[in-house]
């Protein structure tokens, strides 16, 4: 991993179009600015890990699994 | 064509159904080609297998089921995947849930409204989407709406 060290209001370019900017540090909190074109796809990286965690344990479940739980789903909704 | 599934045992498909993920599945962007997989006995769950992986098929169902105001920014995802001929209201949806059951008889079917996938039946290709919006849990419980009563409002207003 590449390591920078960077003051308030430095940046970073990465490759032709990233800007990434360091606005402001608040004790543990680091505010950050990202320049990119707008098909470049950025997000926290907690929420990748979540949606890769959900993929993997949904494809864990067994079919009885599933079909139990379209049971309840039926029965569910229905009910309303 | 016959492909191999875990859950299934080899199964025959039709090429044609192939859909085509440029960006694959979080978490297993190894893999590019699925299918979708209806069974009567799951239903309104179904399985988004991989053609190339048997062992791997995840639960997804239609997030209209339980939420009938969920959206996503279409747009934005046609524009990116650079798709044409299609428009945002034929774009096919799907979540990804998961099922927690225990001995102690609590159930809970959680669905990830975070990660959508979205299928373009056009040119047979999908993405998973990353929806960074703060109401879409990547574990909404489908059992026990959030809001079960203004739901009830809503439908006998």
């Amino acid at each position: 991993m590449l390591v920078l060290t960077r003051k308030v209001e430095e940046k970073i370019q990465i490759g032709e179009q990233i800007v990434v900017s360091v606005l402001g540090i608040d004790s543990s909190t680091v505010k950050i600015g990202i320049e990119a074109p707008k098909d470049v796809r950025i997000f926290r990286w907690e929420l990748y890990e979540q949606i890769q965690m959900e993929n993997r344990e949904s494809s864990k479940k067994q079919v009885e699994d599933v079909t139990q739980a379209a049971e309840w789903l039926k029965k569910h909704y229905s009910r309303k | 064509m016959k492909i191999h599934t875990r859950k299934f045992g080899e199964i025959e498909i039709d090429e044609q159904d192939i859909l085509f993920m440029p960006q694959g599945l979080a978490g297993f962007s190894e893999y590019k080609r699925f299918v979708l997989i209806q069974e009567p006995e799951t239903d309104p769950l179904c399985w988004f297998q991989s053609v190339e992986e048997p062992n791997l098929s995840l639960v997804i169902m239609d997030p209209l089921i339980f939420k009938q105001d969920y959206t996503i920014d279409g747009a934005s995802v046609i524009r990116e995947m650079k798709w044409e001929n299609i428009s945002e209201n034929e774009l096919l949806i799907y979540v990804v849930v998961n099922i927690f059951a225990s001995q102690n008889s609590d159930r809970k079917i959680t669905a990830n409204l975070a990660g959508p996938l979205v299928i373009n039946p056009e040119n047979h290709q999908a993405i998973q989407v990353i929806v960074p919006n703060p109401d879409y849990s990547c574990q909404y419980d489908i059992l026990t709406p959030e809001t079960p009563e203004s739901e009830e409002l809503a439908k006998s207003g």
